[in-house]
């Protein structure tokens, strides 16, 4: 089993109000009836994120000090 | 192009005429395509008459001296407005060039105009937004792909011989494949990324479009290189890109990626591909299929990193002027504010996990063949439900690699009539080998020399 997220029921209208306003958003009700919309599926992509990579598992991006600052 | 050089050389043509004679044929087509948001009559007419001075006496900057380009309207260019087609950056004015196009000016290219892309290279098409979405030069009742649409559109329309895209998940290649002509998306680290808009950070490219594999090894020739103000370029040598180009293939052996067109796609994708692996056959190469995870694992691991970074990019805005982004990218983003750390975290430590299966694969292989896009171009209708999460990408899994990947044309849908596309992808900076076989295919094939009727 690669990850058990994806069995999770889709948050409903009103837990996806509640997950924006913790998010900052204070949308005008038309987006947000958009955005409502739109979440499930982004919500199901990201759930279907494995969650049992190895502990070593580094992530796709490196912290490189010399070519932070710029010249 | 190389023919145009020639001619320079021989003053044959000049850079002058070629330039006019351009802006003539935008002023005369464009109208139904929109592939330019901005034409720079001044400014093209001054470097192509600076440049065939210099011509004139014998002085030579590079293979593309003289020669007319375009740009997608994410890349700065001092004192010329850069707007990402978005009404968030209507009046933006650039103090300072993006480097590539600083290396552009230095080669003596010659800058036509600034071009249409999807809203901040994601959000499209698009109808709410200050100018219209570029359309299909073969069709304009279809779209010409995004997000680098215009580019597309332009080159395919015979308005510039090239044009600079860029391409997080495709958006070089996307355009490329459903124009009917070739483009490339660079190693990530090959091509500066500063001065160009960002998407996602950690995936975002700058490359060309031609009509041609042997223009894009002219392109790339001058953007190509390390720039220290760009923390993700890479500090490598440039090769020649034009001497890799041999006309053969001997002795390379070619991974098929077929699993990820071989079901879902446009009917006439996979005879356009068998025939396509039967011409890199004859050409001395040796293929064998190969398997990698699938298209809905490498979108949803691209996609998921690109939200929670697109969402930071532009959480300000979000916040304070929702409704001034178009609906489509503010929907694609805004998802990103509810991307929690370990979300991005698991994606970032998953890309690891895809990239290192195609770099296994790589060892086997000296380049990955695939399709360029799974259909032809989409038809040009406002009512199209978005499809960036639910259909899986054939070109993000070489985003997700970050590895040089090229799209070609490879024939022509028989219902539609639209342009179908092969993409070869190669280890990190082997440029030259996806170069090596985009054109030795283009030697005994004539789909990139096929133009759409403007009439």
């Amino acid at each position: 089993m690669r990850t058990d997220l994806s069995r999770l029921p889709p948050s409903t209208p009103e837990e996806i109000r509640a997950m924006t306003r913790r998010a900052g958003l204070d949308l005008p009700e038309e987006l947000m009836q958009q955005f409502i919309a739109v979440w499930p599926a982004f919500e199901a992509m990201v759930r279907r994120i494995p969650r049992d990579l190895d502990r070593a598992a580094e992530p796709a991006h490196s912290y490189r000090p010399q070519r932070i600052v710029r010249a | 192009m190389p023919n145009s050089a020639g001619l320079y050389d021989q003053r044959e043509l000049s850079p002058v005429e070629v330039t006019r004679s351009l802006l003539d044929r935008i002023a005369a087509y464009d109208g139904k395509l929109h592939s330019l948001i901005r034409v720079t009559p001044e400014v093209a007419l001054a470097e192509a008459q600076a440049a065939e001075r210099e011509l004139m006496t014998g002085s030579r900057r590079g293979p593309l001296h003289g020669i007319p380009y375009a740009l997608k309207d994410i890349v700065e260019t001092a004192g010329i407005p850069t707007t990402g087609h978005s009404k968030l950056c209507q009046d933006h004015v650039p103090a300072a060039d993006a480097h590539l196009v600083t290396l552009l000016k230095a080669g003596g290219a010659v800058l036509i105009g600034k071009l249409a892309t999807w809203e901040f290279a994601l959000g499209g098409p698009s109808w709410d937004l200050p100018w219209p979405p570029a359309r299909n030069p073969w069709n304009p009742n279809y779209l010409p792909g995004g997000s680098s649409s215009g580019a597309g559109a332009a080159v395919a329309a015979g308005f510039v011989p090239g044009a600079i895209g860029t391409d997080t998940g495709g958006s070089i290649r996307g355009p490329a494949a459903v124009c009917g002509i070739a483009g490339l998306k660079p190693t990530y680290g090959r091509v500066s990324r500063r001065g160009v808009f960002p998407n996602t950070f950690t995936m975002d490219h700058c490359g060309p479009l031609t009509r041609s594999a042997e223009d894009i090894a002219l392109f790339l020739q001058v953007i190509a290189g390390f720039d220290a103000e760009d923390p993700g370029s890479e500090d490598v040598p440039v090769p020649d890109y034009r001497a890799a180009l041999t006309g053969r293939l001997d002795g390379l052996r070619l991974g098929l990626v077929e699993h990820w067109y071989a079901h879902g796609a446009h009917p006439d994708l996979a005879p356009a591909m068998s025939a396509a692996v039967e011409v890199l056959r004859g050409l001395g190469a040796v293929i064998e299929p190969v398997q990698l995870s699938s298209l809905r694992d490498y979108t949803d691991c691209k996609t998921t990193i690109s939200i929670a970074e697109l969402y930071a990019i532009h959480e300000k805005d979000l916040k304070t002027r929702p409704q001034d982004f178009g609906r489509i990218l503010r929907n694609r983003v805004l998802p990103g504010a509810l991307i929690r750390a370990e979300d991005y975290m698991q994606a970032l430590r998953w890309r690891t996990v895809l990239a290192r299966e195609q770099a296994l694969a790589l060892k086997r292989y000296d380049a990955l063949l695939t399709a360029g896009a799974l259909n032809v171009a989409d038809p040009a209708d406002p009512n199209q439900p978005d499809r960036l999460v639910s259909s899986p990408s054939i070109t993000m899994p070489f985003s997700v690699g970050g590895l040089p990947a090229l799209a070609i044309p490879c024939g022509f849908s028989r219902g539609e009539g639209l342009p179908l596309s092969l993409q070869i992808a190669a280890a990190p900076m082997r440029e030259p080998t996806g170069l090596r076989i985009a054109h030795a295919y283009q030697l005994v094939t004539d789909w990139h020399r096929r133009h759409p009727d403007l009439h």
